[in-house]
């Protein structure tokens, strides 16, 4: 076959073109690391790519949420913590008061501390949280507790708090409410009291009554159930805290188990490309010296 | 001794012929579209002629009968084919790279998982600011990924247009430049160095129609083409001295129709090859991705607007529109003005409640939008991938059939110089001849 003189020039520009737009190719998956410039150059790890991207963003949003959902849980925890030992302060104050020999002013001094008791719990109960909010609050917000004038204390929070998203369908409640806390202490047949009702009455029975043996081991009895209730509400948190612990770790266990997922679909093999574009280069070299030496090929040098 | 000098003479005019020949294949060998050109010679023989048979008696020299052109119809036509196929690859992959970074450029899919995930923030934090005017601005970020989007599109449909318009009339100049080389092809007397030009003009301007669609060529003796556009049964654009034109139509739906306008009557072109049947592949893949990016757009603004009307904003109001449409159903404006607006609550739920946000994840769950982007981008890819792998093969069939052509009709400079000096001694010799007959009659006249 002849090859014409520009058929020459003209396969020779071509190899030495497709050859520089190769190793340009290259170097642009070496210099930025990634092995796919745009989706088409791999369609199912474009894909893959961003369903990756997606839960990566997914759970960056959600890390933060559990914190605030952790720090809340955590505040809870604190804060139970110091109405327990208020609690118990008062029942060892109701075993105190179970004696028939007390004096006046013995009573009146427990039923003085039961008061302070009372109105320390009613400031524990509408503690603030991070967020600015009253930690006990129902979704009505506000605060939870009321110090009327007289003295005693209303429970007046509505609704539940809002549970906070963890994960995708998952969420956590990450308080109480004082209802929760403070109410639900079986009083009789009557129905159902709260700590704050339990201990002005207390107070109210250790001012008037000279006997208080009676009021004394009837709020011993409720106080004993107010105290089981902060221990479940802190065991539930505590339960849910650890259940974000776990959540929060398997969670950077997937993102490292995706980063190296979208590591080896994304990133260039620096070895390979390195190798490949050295092979090229190689190539490109080999092929301007022919071409050089080709082209300098004429008969007519000869004619002389 | 007159037939000796006539024949050296004749030798002379014959091979000065064959050198002007061989320098305009030297000078013209690195101008596209020329074949290589030869010289036709032939012995001229005086002849004693009978009823019965003519008899040579005596040579009387060498006479140019012509001037041949190399060219092979058939590898013009394998050259015209494989450029209508690579051609309409290499526009369709232009086409469908633009839209690939029309839908890839503005972070669509991004945005929407940022703004489904401000929900997140403000669901932890129902009565605070901070993570409202977040998820305010994330809306934003949504809405202006999708106008951006939506105008990206548009602006590629318009250069759609103005390259399909500008292409055709390409063509039609092409066309009517052919029907100008038809007539001229009819004026020539064939085997001229006019009638040789006037081929490799043909043959030029076929290839370039041939680069715009796919055309049928017939040719007759004196090498006039008819031209059919779209393949051997198409309609006529180009017939003797007569040339049509050719229209382009690109309908809402994105099917692109081309016409043929020839002597005062309209045919339907069906053009399956060249770029301009790469800009009806770009045109359809865009429409669709048009319709599919609305579709998605339209999806979320009604979808988030639902779950605001669903619930109450922190001041317990029901909520208000959060984004609206304009124009066109991508073009996408945040209505909300006010981070309180946002209706996190339940109806009946208070400041503190976020009951109405989950609305959104589960809107998230079932209109799959950031899904939907993906797929339109992915379909996108993939069509461009195949595209990408065919015009490679469709390159070197290509490469191929053009050497191919070039070995017939090229030009090789090694060739050219071995003609030459073939044909430069063979003018010196005939010089000879001439001074061999000066020489033989002086010596008759010398006879005493």
């Amino acid at each position: 076959m002849q090859v014409s003189t520009n058929q020459f020039y003209n396969s020779a520009n071509a190899m030495m073109t497709s050859l520089t737009s190769q190793a340009d190719k290259l170097q642009s998956q070496i210099s930025t690391g990634k092995r796919l410039q745009a989706p088409s150059d791999d369609v199912v790890a474009y894909q893959q790519l961003q369903l990756i991207a997606r839960a990566n963003a997914d759970d960056s949003s959600y890390a933060a949420t559990i914190t605030t959902a952790k720090a809340l849980l955590d505040q809870g925890d604190t804060t139970l913590t110091t109405i327990t030992a208020q609690v118990q302060r008062a029942q060892e104050l109701a075993i105190k008061a179970n004696n028939e020999t007390l004096s006046a002013n013995d009573r009146q001094s427990i039923s003085a501390e039961l008061r302070g008791i009372v109105q320390t719990l009613a400031q524990l109960a509408n503690t603030q949280d991070a967020r600015g909010n009253a930690l006990f609050a129902g979704s009505q917000g506000g605060a939870p507790v009321t110090v009327n004038a007289d003295g005693t204390v209303t429970i007046n929070d509505t609704g539940q708090p809002a549970a906070i998203p963890i994960a995708d369908s998952q969420s956590v409640v990450a308080t109480e409410t004082a209802s929760d806390v403070f109410g639900g202490i079986l009083d009789g047949a009557s129905g159902t009291t709260d700590l704050f009702s339990v201990l002005t009455t207390f107070a109210d029975a250790l001012d008037t009554d000279a006997s208080p043996v009676a009021a004394s081991s009837t709020a011993s009895d409720a106080l004993k159930s107010a105290l089981d209730n902060v221990a479940n509400s802190q065991a539930s948190l505590g339960a849910r805290s650890a259940r974000l612990t776990m959540l929060s770790s398997a969670m950077t266990d997937a993102g490292v188990a995706r980063e190296t997922q979208r590591s080896a679909l994304e990133d260039t093999d620096v070895t390979t490309a390195i190798t490949e574009l050295q092979k090229t280069m190689t190539i490109l070299q080999a092929t301007q010296a022919s071409f050089t030496k080709l082209s300098s090929l004429s008969l007519f040098d000869y004619l002389k | 001794m007159s037939d000796l000098l006539n024949i050296g003479a004749s030798g002379i005019r014959a091979y000065q012929n064959a050198i002007s020949t061989v320098s305009e294949n030297i000078a013209n060998s690195g101008v596209e579209g020329y074949s290589k050109r030869s010289t036709n010679l032939s012995e001229v023989a005086a002849s004693t002629t009978t009823i019965t048979r003519r008899e040579v008696t005596a040579a009387s020299g060498v006479i140019t009968t012509g001037i041949a052109r190399s060219g092979d119809p058939i590898k013009e036509a394998a050259v015209r084919s494989s450029a209508s196929d690579l051609a309409s690859s290499d526009s369709a992959i232009q086409w469908l790279d633009r839209i690939q970074s029309a839908l890839t450029n503005n972070k669509l899919g991004d945005q929407l998982t940022g703004f489904f995930n401000s929900a997140n923030a403000v669901a932890a934090d129902p009565s605070a600011t901070a993570p409202r005017i977040t998820m305010l601005d994330a809306a934003e970020g949504a809405a202006s990924a999708f106008t951006a989007t939506g105008t990206a599109l548009a602006g590629i449909a318009d250069s759609l247009d103005l390259s399909a318009q500008d292409s055709v009339s390409t063509f039609n100049g092409l066309a009517a430049a052919l029907a100008k080389v038809n007539d001229g092809l009819s004026r020539n007397v064939p085997g001229t160095n006019g009638s040789a030009q006037l081929l490799d003009q043909r043959d030029q301007l076929l290839e370039q129609m041939s680069a715009i669609a796919n055309v049928a060529v017939t040719a007759d003796d004196v090498g006039r083409v008819t031209v059919r556009v779209g393949g051997a049964t198409g309609p006529v654009i180009v017939q003797g001295n007569d040339s049509g034109s050719l229209s382009y139509a690109r309908g809402n739906d994105g099917a692109v129709a081309y016409q043929v306008h020839f002597g005062g009557n309209i045919y339907a072109a069906a053009i399956s090859g060249g770029a301009l049947a790469g800009i009806a592949d770009g045109a359809q893949r865009l429409a669709e991705a048009q319709q599919q990016i609305a579709q998605v757009a339209t999806g979320f603004v009604d979808g988030v607007n639902q779950v605001q009307a669903a619930g109450v904003d922190l001041d317990g109001n029901p909520g208000a529109p959060m984004f609206a449409a304009g124009a066109s159903a991508t073009d996408i404006s945040v209505v909300l003005a006010s981070p309180r607006g946002i209706a996190a609550a339940a109806p009946g739920g208070g400041p503190l409640d976020n009951a109405n946000l989950v609305g959104l994840a589960t809107l998230r769950r079932t209109g799959a939008f950031e899904g939907e982007v993906g797929q339109v981008t992915t379909d996108t890819a993939s069509a461009l991938a195949a595209k990408q792998t065919i015009a490679d093969a469709q390159a070197t069939i290509h490469d191929n059939a053009v050497a191919d052509r070039d070995s017939v009709s090229g030009v090789s400079l090694d060739t050219e110089a071995v003609d030459l000096l073939k044909f430069q001694q063979a003018y010196s010799a005939s010089s000879r001849v001439i001074q061999a007959a000066r020489d033989i009659f002086q010596s008759i006249l010398e006879i005493r």
